[in-house]
């Protein structure tokens, strides 16, 4: 810039100023800055607890042969391919369904859907774990329509007990995603909607082609908060399995991983470090995609 | 604006974050207690605090109550961290870990040996704290395995408690089958995500997932083959009412859902909290593995000791606290017997009068006599520094020896997990 205003300088230089911004750049250095980098400094180490060595790349060789991390990674993978898109879904159509105007008891309905996200997780979890017990309340409902022959081992079978994390979380955070949608839905001029019905335009092609395009911008914000928040998925995971990942590490995500490497297992902090990173790598990537797939083409 | 005010402001800002950051030191004379279960270790520190403040009017004890996963969270992160004041003066660890926090954290614990008259204690309790020559840590309570039963499921089903005593696994089988045919009720309940029963199992034969060098020992472990397979057995049967975690294991059989139960001694104080099931209950020793050798009948689950940190600033206090309650003070250990049902790992104690009484909730059976007979049997082993990666690499393996996987196919998938994971 060549004439840049010429106040601009003298304010840099003005100490208030940055007395007024210190505690906050102080604080998101030491909790922010310093963490990543010592965290990338520490992915090339290895060792046992304190006694840590330069391995250089070990690290990310041991990854490649490391078949519990490939696991988790797919099971990580398989709920983020699943749940985000049934819980996007979902999330637009009772945002739409909620914001017809002729609806009675919206407001009910509104709290109602979204109140499972602001309860206490550990609460929720444990109302998941009675709700579908071998004599749960979801078992015998499953039984008595006849939907079951036996009790469905949702703690106990692999493919169940993905079903059940996917069937949590997107209990959990369906609502959440739906009021992104409601308020989006306040911005977008009735009058279109009027054009539209008026030139004969039938429902559902009005929420294919005039909803969603008009939500694009938040459907992304969406997508990609819910891909990052399933890409570190572990309270719910923790609390349902009791930490273990089970059965069979079937629900076993990354986020626990690096936890049992931290925590349950000889710590070995390298380690889970590089872990960590493939979690940023990972969230890096999938963003820029959904970035680039819903760039405005000129 | 002058250098001096700013200098002033910043100094200023400096001294308010260092009185947020001084107000959080420990003072001498308290010492800090870290472990968790607020009726049986907290009760029983606060207890020990108490005996010990008598004699020691300026010692104070602050026992902070957390959950085991919190005590073993906070503990390895302050202690990699190396922020010493951020640790307690005295933290209980879990037996199966204490090797791993010793030898990944060397120096950080205090060693005792100068001190505490280590012969007094079950020598496998002792051998578990030993790093090189020097041994870490207090010996607390230990986890002697019982099998509980219900004498009056049983006797419908035609057993004495004689036909409980010193069976075998397969004897255990038959009788569940007959228990289930004229009861109704499941022989006993299993949490199969938790390799608790596994652990029991092998070290009842003296074997464990390690050989005496530390190096791993599972494709030729014949105990460890042999839980495995008699686990296995158990679930196809169909004799165990399955238990998704520990809140869900304990209910199946206060309920009055199962048979038996078998588990470490400290599960007494959880029974005999089912007032209305008093003289109900029966107390025998575990089955015993069919076919492998040294195996017996006497085994342990959990248990855990007392440790001391060696940057505590009243470390010496601490020692001398430890020592005079837990290693001398045999009054104590009656107490906490029959108050909170602990049996400690301190072999004098075992002399004392409550050891002897029988407890009219188990039929009248003097049952301390009997665990602290058993607990003289468990067979010492090693426990390593990888428990916690072999029990994951065996719970997430045993299901698929239950769908019908051969067990030495079994056995390598264990293997090959585990030797990843301990390197």
């Amino acid at each position: 810039m060549a004439n840049a205003r010429p106040g601009n300088l003298k304010r840099f230089y003005d100490v208030n100023g940055w007395l007024f911004v210190a505690p906050a750049l102080i604080l998101v250095a030491a909790f922010m800055f310093y963490p990543i980098i010592r965290s990338l400094v520490l992915s090339f180490f290895s060792g046992r607890g304190m006694m840590m060595n330069f391995v250089g790349f070990g690290n990310i060789e041991r990854l490649w042969y490391d078949a519990i991390f490939w696991q988790a990674l797919t099971n990580t993978l398989t709920f983020l391919v699943i749940q985000v898109p049934v819980m996007i879904v979902l999330a637009l159509i009772l945002a739409n369904a909620l914001n017809n105007p002729r609806l009675r008891f919206s407001g009910l309905f509104r709290t109602a859907i979204f109140l499972p996200c602001v309860s206490s997780l550990v609460a929720y979890s444990i109302l998941f774990k009675s709700m579908f017990a071998t004599d749960g309340i979801i078992n015998s409902t499953l039984m008595a329509v006849g939907l079951a022959d036996s009790p469905i081992e949702w703690f106990t079978d692999p493919f169940w007990a993905k079903v059940l994390v996917i069937l949590a979380i997107t209990w959990r955070w369906t609502g959440y995603n739906m009021i992104f949608y409601l308020a989006a839905l306040q911005n977008i001029d009735r009058s279109i909607y009027e054009a539209a019905r008026i030139d004969g335009v039938p429902s559902w092609r009005r929420f294919l082609h005039i909803t969603i395009p008009m939500l694009k911008p938040v459907i992304l914000f969406t997508t990609i908060t819910s891909t990052i928040g399933t890409l570190q998925l572990f309270d719910e995971v923790y609390n349902l399995t009791e930490g273990k990942g089970g059965p069979a590490n079937a629900t076993l995500t990354l986020s626990l991983y690096i936890y049992n490497l931290t925590f349950r297992f000889m710590p070995n902090f390298g380690y889970a470090a590089t872990v960590s990173y493939v979690i940023v790598l990972i969230v890096a990537v999938l963003s820029f995609l959904q970035f680039y797939a819903a760039r405005e083409r000129a | 604006m002058d250098k001096q005010k700013v200098l002033g402001r910043i100094t200023g800002v400096a001294l308010s974050g260092a009185c947020v950051f001084g107000a959080t030191a420990a003072f001498a004379g308290e010492i800090t207690i870290w472990c968790w279960d607020p009726n049986f270790n907290v009760a029983i520190m606060k207890e020990a605090g108490e005996i010990y403040t008598k004699s020691h009017p300026d010692t104070t004890f602050n026992v902070v109550d957390f959950a085991k996963t919190d005590v073993e969270q906070k503990l390895q992160t302050a202690l990699a961290s190396g922020a010493t004041n951020a640790l307690p003066d005295i933290v209980l660890i879990e037996d199966y870990g204490a090797q791993k926090y010793l030898q990944s954290f060397p120096g950080a614990f205090a060693a005792m040996d100068g001190v505490v008259d280590y012969d007094a204690f079950a020598p496998y309790k002792v051998q578990l704290m030993t790093v090189g020559d020097k041994v870490y840590g207090m010996p607390f309570d230990t986890g002697v395995t019982g099998m509980y039963y219900r004498r009056d499921y049983l006797e419908e089903a035609g057993f004495t408690p004689e036909d409980m005593q010193d069976i075998t696994w397969d004897r255990f089988i038959e009788i569940g089958r007959q228990v289930e045919a004229k009861t109704g009720h499941k022989m006993t309940t299993l949490d199969l995500n938790d390799g608790g029963m596994t652990r029991i199992m092998m070290q009842s034969a003296g074997s464990w997932y390690f050989d005496e060098n530390g190096d791993l020992n599972v494709l030729d472990n014949a105990a460890l083959k042999a839980a495995l397979e008699t686990q296995a057995k158990i679930a196809e049967e169909g004799l165990i009412y399955p238990a998704t975690g520990w809140s869900d294991y304990v209910n199946a059989f206060t309920s009055g859902n199962v048979a038996s139960v078998i588990t470490g001694v400290w599960i007494t104080g959880t029974i005999k909290a089912q007032e209305d099931q008093s003289g109900k209950w029966g107390v025998a020793p575990i089955p015993k593995l069919d076919g492998v050798d040294g195996a017996g009948n006497a085994s342990n689950l959990g248990g855990s000791s007392w440790y001391v940190l060696d940057s505590s600033d009243v470390k010496d206090e601490a020692i001398d606290f430890l020592n005079e309650i837990y290693a001398k003070d045999t009054e104590f250990y009656q107490k906490i017997l029959v108050e909170r049902g602990a049996v400690g790992s301190l072999l004098a104690a075992r002399e004392g009068e409550a050891y002897q009484e029988a407890d009219p909730f188990f039929g009248g059976e003097k049952v301390w006599q009997k665990f602290s007979d058993w607990l003289n049997q468990i067979p010492a082993v090693d426990y390593g520094i990888f428990t916690n990666e072999l029990d994951v690499a065996v719970t997430s393996n045993l299901q698929s020896l239950i769908d019908g996987k051969p067990v030495d196919e079994v056995l390598k998938a264990i293997n090959d997990q585990a030797k990843f994971q301990i390197q």
